[in-house]
This record gives structure tokens, C-alpha cells and sequence, in this order.
């Protein structure tokens, strides 16, 4: 037991993301963009902009378009859709999707929107006529960048490495330290660092009290 | 087990951790065993190189053999670099193998693989990032089927 800490992984891939992890957390609070089939009374006072005015009790009219984060949208998505209609970000639309079957490699996921497949998955929650091509899309930008990851993760011992991240999205970064941590094992069993003993990292911290504090 | 009897110039199978144990105490010298010949290296290495699956090795534990043999022992084995760098290159021509086999096994999306004659090592090496990646892959493939409406509260 080396680590102090165990985290909780993110559920985002899959059907529901996981309450406890702060990846999903993160990713959760991006922002989509939602317009409200209903008006909602006294939200204008968070959205000057789009209120009707103090004399309709500060509401936010029907049909306005808000940016909410992800987590509000989907408490508030209905499939009866009485509250909200949610538009797709531009990078899971058609044109997009086309970049990506060109050639995944070229993008830069990180700059997209960090959480680019949690988010994904996530959106699909919201039953859009879409929804097989956005899954299908980021099945297959996946399946185009794993190569690069596999190679530039296995390869680069002891480099900076903050090059070769900076087009990755979180997911694939979570990947890339997999790789790294295998490559480092195996670097430090061929140094022989496997049958030293070195001091738990728990412990390191430990300073040791001098004698002269504990007499007073 | 029971080993011995020990007499001085004559030959006997030992453990290899009593091996390295009585080489570090100074008590005898290694013989290094049958496959670590230049030879007989280089015609596995360029066996190797020219099949495109995994050529079996001559022992399960070839890296971690090479590697106690060659730290501890090297002044018994005889060319103990160039044996070192025809085991280094063996070992690389199969991870590379192993990771031109992962790629399209991730691009055909093909739900099984078998490889022969790989050994623990190289699994071990490449296999936590690849079951990852697969545990990824496998969650996305699975948000293609269309899901069953989780419950939702009418009002």
C-alpha cells in the first residue's frame, strides 16, 4: 500500500457518472447550451441580460437561450420536455464529426473542451435524433488517437512531457500516466530499485522533533 | 530440496537464488546456461526479426535471467555485453510487436486475441495500459446501444 489516497474513478464513459469523483465533478460543470421552453419566474435576477423586467417578477422568458452547466441541465431535462431543449455544442455537430473521421490525431482535444468524452457520453442522456452518431464519433476519434498516446506514453522516460499532453483531453491523459507509470516500473526493475527499500512517502514527512523544542 | 553433495571443481544444478547467494559470498563461479551463446542469440534474434508473431524463448524468465546473470555474474559468462544487447534487442523487436498488435486489435475492434509464447514480462510491462484502454473503449461501445430510460420524476 503505497498511496495515501484511493480516488474514486470517473463513471463518465458510461451510463451515469460517479457522484464521489472529482473528475466527473470537474467535467459536470462545463457549460451547454439550453433554451427554455417554459418561463421560468424570478431566474432573471442571475440572467440580467435575458429578464423580462422586475414588473413580470424578474423572469426569464420562454424560448430564451441560456448557457447552464451540465449538471443543472440534465436535473432539469424532462423527457417530456416541458423545461428545457438542449442544443449540441458545436464539436459533437456534423461538421465536427467530420473533422474527426478525417483525421483524429490533428485536433486538439484539450483546447475543445478538456472533458471531451465524459462530456460526450453524458450528452447523450439528452435524446437527441443524433445521439448514434455522436457515440459512433467518439468511438472512433478514440480509436484514431490511440495509437499516438500508446507510443508517445511508452516512450518518453524522464522527459518533459508537457508537449506531448497539451492536445490530450483528460481521459487520454489519464491514459498517458497509466503508460508512463508502466515504462517507470520497468525502468526502475531494470535499475535494480526493486529489492531496495526506500522510506514510505507517508513517513518522509515526518520530521523528526528536536530535542530542545520538546523541553520547553 | 536437498542439493549437494559440494566438491570443489565439479559441476552441480543449484537454485538460482543459492547460485547468486554463493557468487556474492565468493564460493563459486556461474556456468551460464545453454541459450546464452552469441550464436545461438543472434539466430533467435534474427528469427525474431523476421516473424511476424512471437517466436517461442528459450526460457519464460529470459529478462530476469539475463538480468541477475549479467549483474552478478558477468565475469563467468563469456561476451557478456554483446549477449546483453542481443537479449535488449529481443526483448524491443517484441514489445514493438506487441504494440503494432495492440493498435489493430483497437482499430478492428475485435473482442478477442490470443498471443503465443509471450512471457510475463512483457505482459506485464504493456498490460495495465492496454486493459485501460480497453475498459474505455468498452464503455463507449456500450453507450451505442440505445440505454433504458432511467426513472425520472413527473411532477
Amino acid at each position: 500500500m503505497s498511496e495515501a489516497y484511493f480516488r474514486v474513478e470517473s463513471g463518465a464513459l458510461g451510463p451515469e457518472e460517479n457522484f464521489l469523483s472529482l473528475d466527473d465533478i470537474l467535467m459536470s460543470h462545463e457549460k451547454l447550451p439550453v433554451r427554455t421552453e417554459t418561463a421560468m419566474p424570478r431566474l432573471g435576477a442571475f440572467f440580467l441580460e435575458r429578464s423580462a423586467g422586475a414588473e413580470t417578477d424578474n423572469a426569464v422568458p420562454q424560448g430564451s437561450k441560456l448557457e447552464l452547466p451540465l449538471w443543472l441541465a440534465k436535473g432539469l431535462f424532462d423527457n417530456k420536455r416541458r423545461i428545457l431543449s438542449v442544443e449540441l455544442p458545436k464539436i459533437y455537430q456534423e461538421g465536427w464529426r467530420t473533422v474527426f473521421s478525417a483525421d483524429a490525431n490533428v485536433v486538439d482535444l484539450h483546447k475543445m473542451g478538456p472533458h471531451f468524452y465524459g462530456f460526450g457520453s453524458q450528452l447523450l442522456h439528452f435524446d437527441s435524433p443524433e445521439n448514434a452518431d455522436i457515440s459512433q464519433s467518439l468511438l472512433q476519434t478514440f480509436i484514431g488517437r490511440f495509437r499516438r498516446i500508446m507510443d508517445s506514453s511508452q516512450n518518453a522516460y524522464n522527459e518533459d512531457t508537457s508537449a506531448l499532453v497539451a492536445r490530450l483531453d483528460e481521459m487520454e491523459r489519464g491514459l498517458f500516466q497509466t503508460g508512463q507509470k508502466g515504462l517507470n516500473d520497468f525502468q526502475c526493475w531494470e535499475k535494480g530499485q526493486a529489492s531496495q527499500i526506500t522510506a514510505s512517502n507517508l513517513v518522509q514527512n515526518y520530521k523528526k522533533r528536536k530535542f530542545t523544542d520538546m523541553e520547553d | 530440496g536437498d542439493l549437494g553433495p559440494f566438491n570443489p571443481g565439479l559441476p552441480v544444478e543449484v537454485p538460482l537464488w543459492l547460485a547468486i547467494n554463493l557468487k556474492q559470498r565468493q564460493k563459486c563461479r556461474l556456468l551460464p546456461p545453454e541459450w546464452m551463446d552469441v550464436e545461438k542469440l543472434e539466430k533467435m534474434r534474427d528469427h525474431e526479426r523476421k516473424e511476424e508473431t512471437f517466436t517461442p524463448m528459450p526460457s519464460p524468465y529470459y529478462m530476469e535471467l539475463t538480468k541477475l546473470l549479467l549483474n552478478h555474474a558477468s565475469d563467468n559468462i563469456p561476451k557478456a555485453d554483446e549477449i546483453r544487447t542481443l537479449v535488449k534487442d529481443m526483448w524491443d523487436t517484441r514489445i514493438a510487436k506487441l504494440r503494432v498488435s495492440a493498435d489493430s486489435f483497437v482499430r478492428q475492434q475485435e473482442a478477442h486475441a490470443k498471443l503465443d509464447n509471450l512471457t510475463l514480462m512483457e505482459i506485464n510491462t504493456s498490460g495495465t495500459f492496454l486493459t485501460q484502454a480497453l475498459n474505455h473503449m468498452y464503455k463507449l461501445r456500450t453507450n451505442l446501444q440505445p440505454s433504458e430510460s432511467t426513472q425520472s420524476q413527473d411532477f
